[in-house]
C-alpha cells in the first residue's frame, strides 16, 4: 500500500480510522433503532391519522395519508359520543371510576399489608408472607370464570364493586410493598415515632408515609394502568351496556363491524373511540415511566 | 389480569425479607401488642384475598368435580371430559408452538435492543427507550383493533406492495386462516418488546462499571464485552422475562378474540377462548372449571420444565448476582 506520510500535527491514521469506524458503527446502531422505533409508532401514528377520516375516507384515501378534508369535529366526534344513546362517554367514565377506585384500594390495602410484614413480628407472617408469593404463581385468568362463577352466587355480578374488588387483590404490591418498606424505613425513626408517643398507624400514616410515596406512586399506576388495560375480567362479570369500561365497549363495537348494514359508522367510531382511550395514558406516559419502570424490574433484579 | 398481568411478576426469586428476621422487640408484652397491630395491618389484604383469590380458586376445584347434568359430585368426569377434548390439547399445542416462536423472536429483539441501547454507539437513549415503552401504555384490545385494521388488505395499502411488485398473487392476506396466528405473534410482539427491554435495560445498567472498565483496558471490543461480560450478567432477568412471557403466551385471549371480530379468525385458537366458550356458549360451568384448573397446572407445569431445563443449561442462579 502506498500510504503517503501523514503531514505533521495531523492525528495518526489510526486515530482516524476508529474514529470513522465508531461513525459507522453509530450509524449502523442508530438504524436498528429507529428501524424498531418505527414498528412501534407506525400504527399509532396511523391511528391518529385513521381518526380523522370517515367510513368512505377509510377505504378510498391512502392509509398514511391525512385526507384533504378531516372528519374528526364535527362528524366523528359527535358520531362516536351520540351512537347507541352515548354508550362510549359512560364506558369512559366508567374506565375512569375502575381504574382510579381499584388503583387507590390496591395502593391502600398492599402498602398497609407491606408495612406490617416489613416491621412487625407476629405469628403466622411467615405464613402470610408464602401466601402472598404462592399466588403469583397462579395465572390469572385462570380464575377468572370461577370468579364470576362465584360473583353469581353473591350477586355480586354485573357490579362496580365486582370489578373493582377482585383487581384490588394485589400480591405483588404487596410483595412489593414490603421489600420497599424494609429498604426505605429505618426501624429507628418509627421507634422514636413510639417513644413520641404516636400509635402504630400514626406512625405508618405521618412518618413512614412521605418516605413511601414514590413507592406507592409505582404501586398506583401499575394497578391503574392494569385496570385500564384490563379486558377478560370485565367482560366476563359485566352485562349491562352502561356499565362497560372501553374495552368491553369498543370490543362490543368491533364485534358488530362486519354484520350487514351496520358498519357504516362503526368503523370511524372505533378508531376514534380507540384513540381517545388511549391519549391520556400515551400523553403522560413520558413522565410516569420512571415510575412504572421501576416496578416492573423490581421482581427482576432483587433477591437471590 | 391481561395478558402478561400488569407488572405481576408472576413467579419470583424468594424474597430477601422471608429470611430476615423481623425487628426484635425487647418487652415482651408490647411484642404482643405490636404483633397484633402488625397482624390487623394485614387484615384487609386477607380479606380481600380470601374472598376473590382462594374463594374462586377453591369454588374452581369444587365445581370442577361435579355434574354438568345433575350438579352432584360427579369424581373426574369433567377432568376425562377435558383430557379427551380434541380442541382444548390442539390449543394447548398451538400455544406452545407459539410460544416456542413468537417468545424466542421477541426475546432475542428485546436483548439486542437493551444492549444497543447499552452500548456507547446509542445516541437518544432516553428518547428510544421511551418510545419502545409506549406500547405498555396501549390496552391489548386497543393493540388488536390497531393491528386487526392495519392487517385488513381494504385498509392498508402496504399489503398489496408485493402484488405490484409481482410477488404475489393479489395483496397479501395476513389474517387468513393459515397467517393469523403469526398476526397475532406480530401484535403480542409489538405490545411486549418494549416491557421486556426495559427491564433487561434495569438490569445492564446494573452491571458493575468496574467489570466494564476492566475488559476495556484489556482490549475487549465492545462486541465481546456484550457477549462476554453483559449477557452472562443479565441471564438471570432474561431467565425471569422468559418465565413471565410463557406464562402470558398460555394466557392469551384479549388479541385472538378482537381479531376474530374484525376479521372471523375463529374463536377457539386458545384455551381461554375456549373456557370462555364452554363457560358462556354452552352454559357447561364444571366442564369449564375443570379446564381452568388443567390450564393453571399447565402453566406452573411448563414454568418448572423450563426453568428446570435452563437451571441446569446455564445455571442461572450461580451467575453472579445483579442489582442490590
Amino acid at each position: 500500500m502506498t500510504v503517503p506520510s501523514p503531514p505533521p500535527l495531523a492525528p495518526a491514521p489510526g486515530a482516524y480510522r476508529t474514529r470513522l469506524a465508531k461513525r459507522t458503527k453509530t450509524t449502523v446502531t442508530t438504524a436498528f433503532l429507529v428501524l424498531a422505533a418505527a414498528y412501534v409508532l407506525i400504527p399509532i401514528y396511523w391511528l391518529v391519522i385513521a381518526s380523522s377520516k370517515n367510513t368512505s375516507q377509510l377505504f378510498s384515501t391512502n392509509t398514511f395519508l391525512p385526507p384533504s378534508h378531516p372528519s374528526w369535529w364535527p362528524a366523528n366526534f359527535s358520531s362516536l359520543f351520540t351512537y347507541e344513546s352515548g354508550d362510549y362517554k359512560w364506558w369512559l367514565l366508567n374506565s375512569f371510576i375502575y381504574s382510579s377506585v381499584t388503583a387507590t384500594l390496591a395502593t391502600a390495602v398492599s402498602t398497609l399489608c407491606g408495612y406490617g410484614l416489613a416491621k412487625y413480628n407476629f405469628a403466622g407472617r411467615r405464613a402470610v408472607f408464602g401466601l402472598v408469593l404462592g399466588s403469583l404463581m397462579v395465572p390469572a385468568t385462570a380464575l377468572v370464570v370461577p370468579l364470576f362463577l362465584l360473583e353469581h352466587y353473591m350477586g355480586l355480578t354485573n357490579s362496580y364493586q365486582g370489578v373493582i374488588l377482585p383487581l384490588a387483590v394485589y400480591p405483588f404490591g404487596v410483595y412489593f410493598m414490603a421489600i420497599y418498606v424494609a429498604d426505605a424505613v429505618p426501624d429507628t425513626i418509627i421507634e422514636s415515632a413510639r417513644i413520641d408517643g404516636s400509635g402504630e398507624l400514626r406512625a405508618l400514616w405521618q412518618i413512614a408515609r412521605p418516605m413511601l410515596a414514590p413507592g406507592m406512586a409505582t404501586l398506583f399506576l401499575l394497578s391503574f394502568i392494569g385496570t385500564w388495560n384490563n379486558y377478560f375480567l370485565p367482560l366476563v362479570l359485566l352485562g349491562t351496556e352502561t356499565r362497560f369500561p372501553l374495552t368491553v365497549g369498543l370490543s362490543a363495537w368491533a364485534s358488530t363491524l362486519n354484520e350487514a348494514g351496520a358498519g357504516q359508522p362503526l368503523y370511524s367510531n372505533v378508531i376514534l373511540g380507540s384513540l381517545i382511550s388511549v391519549l391520556p395514558m400515551l400523553v403522560l406516559f413520558p413522565f410516569l415511566q420512571k415510575y412504572v419502570a421501576r416496578g416492573l424490574s423490581f421482581g427482576a433484579v432483587t433477591g437471590e | 389480569m391481561a395478558v402478561q398481568g400488569v407488572g405481576e411478576p408472576a413467579a419470583l426469586p424468594a424474597p430477601p425479607l422471608a429470611g430476615r428476621p423481623a425487628p426484635r422487640v425487647r418487652r415482651p408484652a408490647h411484642q404482643s401488642r405490636r404483633g397484633r397491630s402488625g397482624f390487623a395491618m394485614t387484615a384487609p389484604f386477607l380479606g380481600l384475598f380470601s374472598v376473590f383469590f382462594v374463594g374462586p380458586l377453591i369454588y374452581s376445584i369444587v365445581l370442577s368435580l361435579r355434574s354438568p347434568l345433575t350438579g352432584n359430585y360427579a369424581g373426574l368426569l369433567n377432568y376425562r371430559a377435558t383430557f379427551s377434548n380434541g380442541g382444548y390439547w390442539s390449543a394447548v399445542v398451538r400455544m406452545a408452538y407459539f410460544g416456542l416462536v413468537q417468545v424466542t423472536a421477541m426475546i432475542v429483539l428485546a436483548i439486542g435492543l437493551a444492549l444497543l441501547l447499552d452500548s456507547p454507539y446509542c445516541r437518544g437513549r432516553r428518547l428510544f427507550s421511551l418510545v419502545y415503552f409506549l406500547p405498555f401504555a396501549v390496552p391489548g384490545v386497543i393493540a388488536a383493533l390497531m393491528w386487526g385494521f392495519l392487517l385488513e388488505p381494504d385498509l392498508d395499502v402496504l399489503l398489496k406492495v408485493p402484488h405490484f411488485l409481482g410477488l404475489a398473487n393479489g395483496a397479501v392476506q395476513p389474517l387468513d386462516y393459515r397467517l393469523s396466528l403469526y398476526s397475532i405473534m406480530l401484535i403480542v410482539t409489538w405490545e411486549w418488546t418494549g416491557y421486556n427491554m426495559t427491564i433487561l435495560l434495569t438490569s445492564l445498567t446494573n452491571v458493575p462499571r468496574q467489570v466494564l472498565e476492566a475488559a476495556k483496558v484489556d482490549g475487549a471490543s465492545e462486541l465481546a464485552v456484550a457477549a462476554r461480560i453483559k449477557l452472562p450478567m443479565i441471564r438471570r432477568t432474561v431467565v425471569f422475562i422468559a418465565i413471565l412471557s410463557i406464562i402470558g403466551t398460555l394466557q392469551l385471549f384479549n388479541e385472538p378474540v378482537i381479531l376474530n371480530e374484525v376479521a372471523s379468525i375463529g374463536n377457539s385458537l386458545t384455551p381461554n377462548q375456549i373456557i370462555y366458550n364452554t363457560a358462556f356458549a354452552f352454559g357447561n360451568e364444571q366442564a369449564a372449571a375443570a379446564q381452568s384448573v388443567v390450564l393453571a397446572l399447565i402453566t406452573i407445569v411448563a414454568t418448572a420444565a423450563f426453568y428446570g431445563i435452563v437451571r441446569r443449561r446455564v445455571n442461572p442462579l450461580a451467575s453472579t448476582r445483579v442489582g442490590r
